[in-house]
């Protein structure tokens, strides 16, 4: 049984078709990134996985938090939103808290935990992605990749089943990424269950189990990353790694 | 003829200065309040809140406030109820500025970047919970600096209220005038009556939009 299930999983913007039937399975523990080019509907795809994009038809299943397009009321949201954690390309840190704040604020707000254990759980979060000393520090005292750890931080605070990342190192410059990164590797390795959509493409191939290329709403082609860079099955994510050159 | 000294009119008008501020302080407190219910009705999800929300809104921001005032005034009393100067002029100002307060507010709100709800949805957080600890806090500092460039509009806009007969202080300016047949001096001095309370807003209004363009 896949931690993560979508199948027949459609979306419209308007008239716009951007998701045309997506299945895809994530194994527990299976880091799975999603590349393809700008508008094959991947960003997308992340964003209905917790319901930030609801979808016209299908149906998403994380954990036994199911979503359908019927029935997507506040409760099963929330409930899917317990399991999936997420971080942007553009941080979203809430910038009138301090970084532990940042952290602390949905396990109080959300779980209802005391205070005492949150800053507890935040201390630790932060010292996960080597923040520990910036507990106090507020947003815009960090830099971009800083700022991006206390977000992955943040999310991880919530105890999730899975983390999707959306163009997480898009935002940063070319100094900031490595660490970022650095964080993500080493959460892979800790058996963390992750999505990522990303143009790293070194990096994809380095973490992923899993390489999926959309092309025009659906999932074109998908399997191990080194093989499918090896040898590309279609002739469109041929064409896409030789672009990437 | 009785003869009129300098301190006696400055003396008077400094009585009906206090009742402006006191006015002013009142339509303030109160409108903030009653704006702040107006705001949450205002962005609310709820249909029929949301509606009234939108016509108290229009209907204040619509009319004049001087029709307003007559309409408490005068309207009310069409139905048996007495209505004093005061009380008409502290509902009607609170009412106008509750208003324009929520719509000062409602612009706040709908600054805040899309990605903090985003972020804070992910993190499982229900609507109210999103107000109370992400968005109101942002959408407040923002909120300070026209807000208090606003309580400049409420000090002005208490004047209107002489017409009914309240006695504030240009009220109380036109009966000293009347008085003492010294209109020029007597309204100058109105005038810089209103000057003084404004003037520390406004300059406050400033200075508070500068520390806060300079915190982003």
């Amino acid at each position: 049984m896949p931690l993560v299930s979508t199948n027949r999983l459609h979306k419209f913007f308007g008239k716009n078709h951007v998701l045309r039937g997506i299945k895809l399975d994530v194994e527990e523990g299976e880091v799975v990134t999603i590349v393809g080019r700008s508008g094959s509907g991947k960003s997308t795809l992340l964003r209905t996985l917790n319901g930030l994009e609801s979808i016209d038809d299908g149906i998403i299943e994380v954990d036994g938090a199911k979503l359908e397009v019927d029935c997507a009321d506040a409760a099963s949201l929330r409930a899917l939103r317990l399991k999936v954690g997420m971080v942007f390309q553009q941080f979203n840190l809430f910038p009138h808290l301090s970084a532990g704040q940042n952290v602390m604020l949905a396990p109080q707000v959300v779980k209802g935990a005391a205070k005492n254990e949150t800053e507890d759980i935040a201390r630790r979060m932060l010292e996960r992605v080597g923040l520990s000393e910036k507990f106090d520090a507020f947003p815009d005292q960090l830099s971009g990749g800083q700022q991006q750890r206390v977000a992955i931080a943040r999310a991880l605070a919530m105890s999730p089943k899975v983390l999707l990342c959306d163009e997480i190192t898009s935002a940063l410059d070319p100094e900031l990424v490595n660490e970022v990164l650095g964080v993500v590797r080493q959460l892979a390795s800790e058996g963390m269950t992750l999505i990522m959509v990303t143009h790293e493409m070194r990096f994809a191939r380095e973490v992923s189990d899993k390489l999926v290329f959309m092309h025009e709403g659906k999932i074109h082609e998908s399997g191990d990353p080194q093989a499918m860079f090896a040898k590309p099955e279609t002739p469109e994510f041929a064409s896409f790694i030789g672009s990437l050159n | 003829m009785m003869s009129f000294s300098l301190w006696d009119i400055v003396r008077n008008l400094l009585i009906g200065g206090a009742l402006t501020l006191l006015l002013s302080l009142v339509a303030f407190v109160l409108g903030g309040a009653t704006g702040l219910l107006v705001l949450l009705a205002r962005i609310g999800k709820w249909r029929a809140p949301r509606a009234l929300a939108q016509m108290h809104i229009e209907l204040f921001q619509g009319t004049p406030l001087l029709l307003q005032l007559f309409t408490l005034f005068f309207g009310l009393s069409l139905f048996g109820l007495d209505v004093p100067a005061w009380l008409a002029a502290g509902l009607g100002l609170t009412l106008f500025t509750s208003a324009f307060l929520a719509e000062i507010w409602r612009g706040c709100v709908e600054a805040v970047p899309r990605g903090q709800w985003e972020a804070s949805s992910c993190l499982a957080m229900t609507y109210w919970e999103q107000m109370r600890h992400v968005i109101l806090p942002q959408a407040m500092r923002m909120s300070i600096a026209p807000t208090v460039g606003f309580a400049v509009q409420v000090v002005k806009g208490t004047a209107v209220t002489s017409i009914i007969g309240f006695a504030e202080l240009t009220k109380t300016g036109s009966m000293i005038a009347n008085a003492t047949y010294q209109p020029f001096l007597v309204y100058s001095l109105v005038a810089l009556g209103y000057f003084i309370l404004c003037y520390p807003l406004s300059h406050y209004a400033k200075s508070l939009e500068r520390k806060l363009h300079a915190a982003r």
